[in-house]
């Protein structure tokens, strides 16, 4: 059935899809609907428990017991929530806990500007937490992708044992279109782990051994989990190398954009290729090595100050342009001036 | 013969454990266990959640399922569990820094949300494993190493933050009243609902020497001479009893009533005038005549309302017109209309 839908409502019925039965959160422009949704849908079915939690703290270690305990289990917010979920997103990482959290990207720092699109969280969670982590996140550019990616994210943190990102902004979470969920075909991954109340294991953010015991002053044990967890974490990544590429016959030029700027650059598929990553972290190193190879000048449209630039220049080991939307002034025309200006200008 | 086998509920093969001699966390512990032991309480129902510090090791020692949260969230994360598992015990083994201070907020609102969850503070009056800086339930005029002139600010007193409203259970008592301790650890795993049990402990190591004692056994005479125990029912507690306090929920939670929708009677148009729309535009508001619209095919006498006072028009609603596509997009509800009376239907 065609319905009309916003890019949040979509990842709530693609986090049902994927078999979600907890949901946690606090207030946020502009995920606040998402939360609405579980109140209402707690309503309804009693299998799927929800909880309004004091702050984003909560919501986010709420999140991550859910996970322990048993069910699939999801939070969303935004970029000053985020912020606040770091700590739980370290533990998440080390207790292997697999679950979503959704960051609808807005303005900031701080409060910023709380109804204006952005993409400049890439940093935060990419390792936003103390220590070293290998976290996953995707980004969807349409309605139907943020279905689409949910599910794909539920399969990918039951793979990797770990919290996973779904990214959105404040363009895209608000988003209408209209879609037909009941015919998008979706493979969702069983639950993994161990429920709690089976055994006698300790779930702890301290440095560990296999059997759960701490181990604080071990660098060999320490180094062996790391390396597990990295390399499962590689292994659950390399199984969705998403992206999309639009090459264009004789363009020069490649455009690099994801998410709703992703949207508002596609008229321009004439005269520049365009390249969109979908999974943002781990980076689509081979990816990006292998397809801007042929161009003389790459472009990174995006709504943060270079911040997905500067991993595209680490990967490919060129400098590349940029075109950084600020503020929230998502608008072709002004992107297409700033590409028309970059390109008069010397090639980095 | 000495009944041992509360050990089942301990991982011995983890011992010897972390803390120093004199600490009176194993106490706490130990009497946790039996506690559950005799309840029958086991791996397979039971899930204990700790935070951070020395008595936020106490769930790696438990033979459990077990949380070791962040600094401060154990209440979040047990609270969680209760939520999606409902048929496991869980107990949440912590100290007041990690509880009362870091955790302030969750420990507001989690007792607010009354889960099913069962709290042990173990309460030393200091930051432990940190090296004895001062905490929020340190005693005024303390010296400790962040308040080397003695503390400075009154403790914070966890039996009136959590008996300020019904239901609640709060037990203080301390480790060197062990009778007193079982009590209060058993009734508080039994009860239904958020149960906090204040447990006064001695950290001989990080704040007994700097006060001055030079053995965990002058602490607990210390405490002796502290506390009394107080029995039977009780309203709350002083800051020198050891006791429960504990409230059902006597009273039905008071709903604000939402104030109904005053219904009028339904209209009987069939007995009122007929207006087409020609007719209908008469009645515009000029020259002393009064203003009527149409709504969905009723005619309503506003003459009366605020916005359309000797005016024609209010933004886009005119007068003497059938208004009815008009405020079903308008940002208001229909019910504005319905304040009005009808006077007559729509030919």
């Amino acid at each position: 059935m065609k319905r009309l839908l916003s890019g949040n409502e979509a990842i709530f019925q693609g986090a049902l899809r994927a078999g979600a039965r907890y949901f946690a959160g606090y207030p946020i422009s502009p995920t606040s609907e998402i939360l609405q949704q579980a109140a209402a849908h707690a309503d309804v079915d009693p299998n799927f428990r929800f909880l309004q939690a004091e702050d984003e703290i909560a919501a986010a270690i709420a999140t991550i017991s859910a996970a322990l305990s048993g069910v699939k289990a999801f939070t969303a917010t935004s970029g000053p929530g985020f912020s606040l979920m770091q700590e739980a997103l370290g533990w998440g990482h080390v207790v292997e806990a697999p679950c979503v959290f959704v960051n609808s990207m807005r303005v900031g720092p701080s409060t910023g500007m709380p109804t204006q699109p952005a993409q400049s969280d890439l940093l935060q969670i990419k390792g936003g937490s103390s220590g070293d982590y290998h976290p996953i996140a995707f980004y969807p550019n349409s309605v139907e992708e943020c279905f689409r990616l949910t599910v794909t994210a539920f399969n990918a943190a039951e793979e990797s044992l770990s919290p996973v990102i779904l990214l959105s902004d404040a363009f895209l979470s608000h988003l209408y279109e209209i879609v037909d969920l009941e015919g998008v075909e979706t493979v969702s991954v069983p639950r993994t782990r161990e429920p709690l109340g089976t055994g006698k294991r300790l779930f702890t953010g301290i440095s560990h051994d296999k059997m759960g015991n701490t181990r604080t002053s071990h660098p060999d044990i320490y180094r062996d989990w790391f390396a597990e967890v990295k390399a499962r974490h590689d292994g659950a990544a390399r199984k969705v190398p998403l992206h999309e590429y639009l090459p264009c016959r004789g363009a020069g030029t490649l455009l690099i954009a994801f998410g709703i700027t992703s949207r508002i650059v596609s008229p321009l598929k004439s005269r520049f290729s365009l390249f969109r990553p979908i999974r943002m972290v781990p980076v689509l190193e081979d990816e990006l090595r292998e397809i801007t190879r042929p161009y003389h000048r790459i472009i990174v449209v995006e709504g943060s100050d270079g911040q997905y630039a500067s991993w595209v220049e680490c990967a490919i080991g060129r400098k590349v342009d940029r075109v950084s939307c600020l503020g929230g002034g998502f608008k072709l025309q002004w992107i297409r001036n700033q590409i028309e200006e970059t390109l008069k200008g010397e090639a980095p | 013969m000495i009944d041992r086998s509360y050990k089942d509920l301990l991982k011995m093969q983890r011992f010897p454990h972390t803390w120093c001699p004199g600490c009176g966390i194993g106490a706490v512990m130990k009497n946790v266990a039996m506690a559950l032991k005799e309840l029958g309480w086991n791996h397979r129902n039971t899930v204990a959640v700790s935070g951070i510090g020395c008595s936020g090791r106490m769930a790696s020692y438990m033979n459990l399922d077990a949380l070791h949260t962040p600094h401060g969230r154990a209440l979040t994360a047990a609270e969680t569990i209760k939520t999606v598992r409902p048929d496991l015990h869980v107990i949440v083994l912590s100290g007041d820094g990690d509880l009362a201070s870091i955790g302030g907020n969750h420990l507001l609102h989690t007792s607010r949300r009354n889960p099913d969850i069962t709290v042990f503070c173990n309460d030393n009056e200091i930051y432990g494993l940190t090296g004895g800086q001062a905490g929020p339930t340190t005693p005024i005029g303390t010296k400790t190493l962040t308040s080397p002139r003695g503390e400075a600010y009154l403790p914070l007193r966890l039996n009136r933050l959590l008996t300020r409203q019904p239901p609640y259970f709060f037990a203080r008592t301390s480790v060197f009243h062990l009778n007193h301790l079982k009590t209060c650890i058993q009734e508080a795993l039994q009860w239904q609902g958020f149960s906090f049990v204040d447990i006064v402990s001695d950290c001989i190591e990080l704040n007994g020497r700097r006060l001055g004692f030079k053995t965990a056994h002058q602490m607990f005479k210390w405490f002796d001479q502290r506390f009394h125990i107080v029995e039977g029912r009780r309203d709350h507690l002083e800051d020198d009893e050891l006791g429960i306090v504990k409230a059902e929920t006597t009273l039905e939670p008071t709903v604000q009533p939402v104030p109904e929708a005053e219904k009028k009677a339904e209209p009987k148009t069939e007995t009122l005038p007929s207006f087409t729309l020609e007719e209908l535009q008469r009645f515009d508001g000029k020259e002393g005549r009064p203003i009527y619209i149409a709504y969905k095919g009723k005619v309503y006498d506003i003459s009366k309302s605020p916005l359309f006072q000797g005016e024609k028009r209010m933004r886009c609603h005119v007068a003497g017109k059938d208004l009815t596509r008009e405020i079903d997009i308008a940002p208001h509800g229909e019910d504005l209309v319905f304040r009005f009376q009808v006077v007559g239907r729509l030919a």
